[in-house]
Order: C-alpha cells, then structure tokens, then sequence
C-alpha cells in the first residue's frame, strides 16, 4: 500500500505523460478536428441560431430576430408540417420493422450453404450501391401508369384489380409506394450488416443447443439472436438515422406531391430554405428533425450500453 | 522526439494548407493570367438549331476577345430555378444568369440583392433603344436597371387537328363557352381533351391561371396576385376553382398526377390527348419529338380580355462579379442584331430586338400563327408562379393540386389560399 504522498508523486508524471500524450496527439487530431468543427458542429450551431431569424438566404439581405415565431408558426399554421412529420414517422416506423426483418431473413437463409449463395449476396446488394435518385428513377419508370413495368404485368397476368393504379399520383399509396423502392434499396445493406454479425455467433454454441435438443427456431431466438445484439445496435441506430432525413428519393419520385401529401421533414426543411427561400422556417424544422434524432438515438445506445454492461 | 514532433506538426500544418486550399478553390468565374473566364447559367436548350446558333454567337464573341472565356451551364426549368436560389448571393454564384423576369422569380432576385443594376451600360452602349417596349418594362420595373432582355413568350392552346375533326370541332374555340363545348365533344368521343404533368406543379398552374384570367377578369386578377384583392373574398374565385376542378374531373387526363409535363406531352404529340396550354417556344419542341408541326394548331386561351398570357426571361449580372465590364460586353454581344437575327433564324422565335426581322424561312405555321397572336393581344398576364412571391407559389401549387384531386372542396380553397397569405403577412 502506498502513502498519499507517493500516490501525489505518481499522479504528477501520469498527468505529466498524458499532457505529453496529447501535445504529440494533437497534430494529428488537428486538421479532423478543425473539419469538425468548420463542417459539422459549427453548420449545425449556425443552423439552430437561423430558425431563430427570418432571413430570405440572400448573403445580403437582413437576418431579423423573431425569437419562437418560426416555431409557433410551423407548430400553428404551416400548411405542410404536421403531414410531414406523421410521414416521417410513418417512414420510420416501417423502415424499422420491413426492410429490417427482410435483411434479417435474407441474412439468416444466406448464411447457410447453398448453391448460387455468392450469386444471391450480390444481388440482393447490388441495388444498395445504386445513387438513389437512379433508383427512383427506375422506380419512377416501374410505376408509370401508361408505359410501367407494373401496369404490364397487372394487364399480362390480367390482374384488373392492379391495373390502372396511380401509384405516385394517388395521395393515398404514394408514400407506400416510395417505401417498396426504399426497401428494394435498403434490404441488401442491412442483409451484409448482419451476414457479418452472424460470422461472429460461436458454432459451438449451436452445436451444443443442437444436442441439448434445441430446434432451429430455438437456436435463432436463444443463441443467434442475442449474439447479434451489437449488430442489431448498428443497424436500428444506422436505419433510424437514415430513414428520418430520408430525401433524394422522394424528391426523385414525387417531388413531395401530389399536393405535398408525401412530404417529408428533411425535404419540406429544404424546399422551406431553397425553393420559399424561408431559411429561419427551413431551419426551424432542421431543428425539430435534429431534436427528433437526438431524442430517440442518444437513449436508446445509452440503453443498450447498459444492457451490454449487464 | 523533437524531430518526431517537428514531423507530425509539418503534416498537420500542410494538411491544413491543403484543407485551406481547396476552400479558396470552391468559387466561380475568376481572372487568371491567361484572361477572364465568365460563367454563365442558363435553360437546357431543347432545340438543337438554337444550341447551334449560341454556340457559334459564344466561339465569335471569344474569337473576338482572346482574353475572354465564356463558361456556360445548362440545366433543366427546375434544376436551373435551385441552382439559382441557392448560389446567388454567394461567391458561387455565377457572373450573368438566365431568369424569368416576373415579381415570383426574377424580382425575387433583384430584390435580395441578386442583380446589378445595368445603369451605366445602358448609357454606354445605347441598349435601351435596342429591345422592344415589352422587354423594356421588364427591365425597370423594380427601378434601376436589372438585366437585359433576352426573350418574351406568349402561351396558348395547342390543339391536335386531327383530334378535334374526329370530334367534330371545326373552328378553335373564340369563347369560353365554346372551348367547354370543344372539351365535351371530345370526351364524348372518347378523348382526352387536354393533358398536363401534374408532377411538376407550374404545368397543371396554367389552366387554373387562365380560368381565373376568363372568370375573374384583368383588373381583378391583377389585383388578386398583387395581394391587393381577397382570394378568400372575391366569388370569381371560387367560381375559378369551381371550374377548374370540372376540367381537373371530367377533361384532364386520368393520370395527370403521375406524368411530369414531358411524359403528358407525349400523349398530344401521339394522338391520345387532344390539347395542351404551352408556350411559343413550344413548335420547337414538336419538332423535336418527331412530330409535324403541321398537326398541331394554336389559339389563345379564350379568357374574353384578349391578354396575352405569358412571360418576359431576361440576363441578368450578378452583383458579386468581378468582371462586370467583360459581363456587359459579352451580353452587349449576344443582344446584338447579328447575333439575334442567327438566334431568331435558328428557332423561329421572336427576338427582343427591335432591328431583327426574320426572312421567315424557319417558320413554321405555328410560328406564323403566335405573330397573330402577339400582333392581336393587348398587355401581358404571367404565369402565377412569377407573379406570386416564392411561398406563395408553393402553397397556390398544393392547393390547386389538392383542387383536382377532390382532396379540397372549390369554395374552400380561395378562402385556405387567402388564409396563407394572411399568415405571410
């Protein structure tokens, strides 16, 4: 046992190293460091600090203090917002459930040997390194009402019921209708996420639920599923994150029509700043966005930090 | 360990050289010591003839100037629009920009800050006497001088010929009420009388703005789009609406809320659709399509006040420039009688200067049809989405969309657009 005063006589050199440390680290931290905070941090400040203002976006036009007024007229007159943000949250809530179980699903039945397996991984990936706006475009095409692969195969396989559909141009289905190619681009990522979780669950312990009697849905819910536990981490935080400022592809198929009906917060924030030139309104709703994001993915990994812990 | 530190810290220092060396680079335009490059933003032409002629107008102007480059860039109607909103103002923006000259548009631009006023070359090289009274109006009327004419528009009623013998129409309708007995005729026989894109918003906007034009009258309608009558008020109005939701209902092509303005276009050039309200520059655009002009016929919308609908589009110099004088000799050039007589005999269009005058060996009958047109028409309705400011566009879009879908009730929507403007105010 040492003595307080060795223990002070340690502490001075450790403080000492770290501070040596961090003089030798702070070259290198430097330049990420001052790209952090030039690109991210400070945007995102600036960004908060504008929804305060009204302000056209012209350099030199004036920025007007108006204090909550943005905010009380996004929450009590806005036209758009409210529809915006029940389809965000529709979109959210969908995207975590659909694409999610399909890549789950998609992943498990790969992981397995079988014939063209290597085949069946690329395709089901290849649509995920597409540019989303080349995938609504060729959604755009799927659905197009006259020339459309789908208005083909309803009259081919005279299916009246599908025939005719406007699939982007009826208020009611078009967001549904975005979310099929959503999920036609989304399943692969999410499938090669937990193909990799899945290369970490030990086979010994299937082979031992194996003998112990257990069956195949026994092993998935009792020893694959916790083991994917930090993937499953990755994937809901990754799939919220992107599906709540969810954009290039509705602006690639309906522009948010008809009639904004599928608007949605990020692409109503950018419209608000660029198309109305309204930059405290368009941040103001960034903001809401920034707040919805911080409130649900910050507790949710502190939550699963303490699981793991436990 | 000196040495190592020297080493991490001449990494770091050159990392953030670079770091400050790409920021500087992102800009536009610039002088080097080779000479001057001008960028400039403009529509996708659609007429291969017309790219020819600027083209060859931009390689004789840097024939002539050695030292000066002309950077041009081209983009679609809407792309063009964000690009524009987004870059003007800043250092990105562009030294001379195509726009739309309208209050919606083009004003929005001036009025933040977006042009410089021309004054002083238009003093010294004479221009106000170069471009016709219409163009003029367009240049002053939010004082000074901002921009240079660069064209004006008329938009009517393109019909197919062959669609409207089938049904039994003889003449192109000279009232209203004609032109709502074309339209049953036509869907008695089983056509589409009239096809728009519902997915770009300012397509399906022309049949509303000249419904409104015909029920509301000019000095009604003007009052409406200058804020200085009530939507919520006038009963023209909602008689507008009333209409236009007929058309929407009975007239307008099923799928109109899923096809942009080209996809709906395709349907008059193919014989499934049998009208169309489009713009002057719209002969071009058959041409372009592989279809005969000849098919096709025009008239103006019937409104009964004998406006012409359509819009003024000028260049305008951005303020952050900093070769306004190459800028103004540039487009000193390309408003010049030479260089507009190339353009007019490359797209039939009429030029904004007064000296051109066509051989008319480009015309079609179209072409022949808008100088009727434009000769018979007393003053000028725009396009609301350049009469209206920018958020009232969006939201004049989504209620005349919710309109045609059923989703707003006609005689609420007046009221809900006048609401709007009550909350902007």
């Amino acid at each position: 046992m040492s003595s307080p005063t060795s223990a002070t006589a340690v502490m001075v050199p450790r403080r000492r190293r770290r501070a040596r440390r961090l003089r030798a680290a702070l070259p290198f931290l430097g330049p990420a460091l001052v790209a952090y905070v030039v690109f991210v941090l400070y945007p995102m400040v600036e960004s908060i600090r504008l929804s305060f203002f009204e302000w056209s976006g012209f350099v030199g036009a004036e920025q007007t203090f108006v204090g909550m007024r943005n905010y009380v007229r996004l929450f009590t007159q806005d036209t758009v917002f409210w529809t915006a943000l029940g389809n965000s949250v529709i979109w959210v809530a969908l995207s975590l459930a659909v694409p999610m179980l399909l890549s789950l699903a998609f992943a498990v039945a790969l992981d397995r040997k079988l014939p063209g397996r290597a085949l069946f991984r690329t395709v089901f990936y290849v649509p995920g390194v597409l540019a989303t706006i080349a995938v609504a475009n060729i959604w755009r095409w799927i659905y197009n009402p006259r020339y459309g692969v789908s208005e083909s195969l309803a009259q081919t396989l005279g299916l009246e019921w599908l025939q005719g559909i406007q699939w982007l141009g009826d208020a009611d289905i078009a967001l549904y209708a975005i979310f099929g190619a959503f999920v036609w681009q989304a399943v692969g990522t999410n499938m090669v996420l937990f193909l990799a979780g899945l290369q970490s669950v030990p086979p010994e312990l299937k082979e031992a639920a194996a003998l112990d009697g257990a069956g195949a849905w026994q092993r998935f819910r009792n020893v694959t599923l916790p083991s994917l536990r930090p993937t499953m981490v990755v994937v809901v935080v990754l799939t919220f994150i992107g599906s709540i400022k969810v954009f290039d592809l509705i602006v690639g198929m309906t522009g948010g029509g008809p009639a904004q009906q599928t608007q949605v917060l990020a692409l109503w924030s950018y419209q608000l700043s660029f198309a109305n030139n309204q930059y405290g309104m368009g941040n103001a709703v960034a903001t809401v966005l920034l707040i919805l994001v911080i409130a649900v993915v910050v507790p949710y990994m502190l939550w699963t930090a303490r699981r793991e812990q436990s | 360990m000196r040495r190592t530190t020297s080493k991490t810290l001449a990494i770091s220092v050159s990392a953030a050289a670079l770091l400050a060396a790409t920021l500087t680079a992102c800009g536009s335009g610039g002088s080097t010591d080779e000479g001057v490059t001008l960028t400039y933003w403009r529509l996708a032409e659609t007429n291969e003839a017309t790219g020819a002629a600027f083209e060859q107008i931009v390689a004789d102007f840097e024939a002539d100037h050695p030292d000066i480059q002309i950077q041009v860039e081209e983009r679609s109607t809407d792309g063009h629009k964000e690009a524009l909103r987004t870059a003007l103002g800043t250092s990105g923006a562009p030294d001379i920009y195509w726009s739309w000259a309208g209050p919606g548009i083009g004003g929005e631009f001036v009025n933040n800050g977006g042009s410089l006023d021309l004054t002083e070359y238009y003093e010294e090289y004479d221009w106000e006497s170069r471009f016709n009274d219409v163009s003029m109006a367009s240049i002053t009327q939010y004082g000074g001088y901002h921009g240079i004419p660069s064209g004006f528009s008329g938009a009517g009623i393109y019909y197919n010929k062959d669609l409207f013998a089938q049904a039994g129409i003889a003449e192109p309708p000279t009232t209203y009420e004609e032109l709502v007995a074309a339209a049953d005729k036509l869907s008695a026989a089983g056509i589409d009388a009239i096809e728009f894109g519902g997915t770009v918003n300012w397509h399906l906007m022309r049949l509303l703005d000249n419904i409104l034009e015909t029920q509301c009258g000019s000095e009604v309608f003007d009052a409406l789009v200058r804020n200085e009558a009530s939507w919520g008020s006038e009963t023209c109005v909602d008689d507008s609406f009333a209409e236009f939701a007929t058309w929407t209902q009975e007239y307008l092509i099923p799928d109109w809320a899923s096809l942009d303005d080209a996809q709906a276009n395709q349907l008059l050039f193919s014989g499934q659709a049998a009208m169309v309200i489009e713009g002057s520059w719209f002969p071009q655009v058959i041409q372009n399509n592989d279809a005969d002009p000849d098919a096709f016929g025009v008239f103006p919308f019937p409104t009964g006040t004998n406006r012409l609908y359509g819009d003024t589009s000028n260049n305008y110099v951005s303020p952050t420039t900093e070769h306004p004088d190459e800028a103004a000799m540039f487009l000193d050039h390309l408003t010049s009688t030479e260089s507009q007589t190339a353009l007019t005999e490359a797209s039939g269009a009429r030029s904004v200067n007064v000296d051109v005058v066509s051989d008319g060996a480009s015309r079609s009958s179209l072409d022949a049809a808008w100088d009727e047109i434009f000769d018979e028409s007393e003053g000028l309705y725009a396009f609301n989405d350049q009469n209206l400011p920018l958020a009232q566009t969006t939201e004049y879009w989504r209620i005349l969309n919710a309109v045609a879908s059923g989703d707003i009730a006609p005689d609420e929507a007046g009221s809900q657009f006048q609401a709007f403007i009550d909350q902007q105010s």
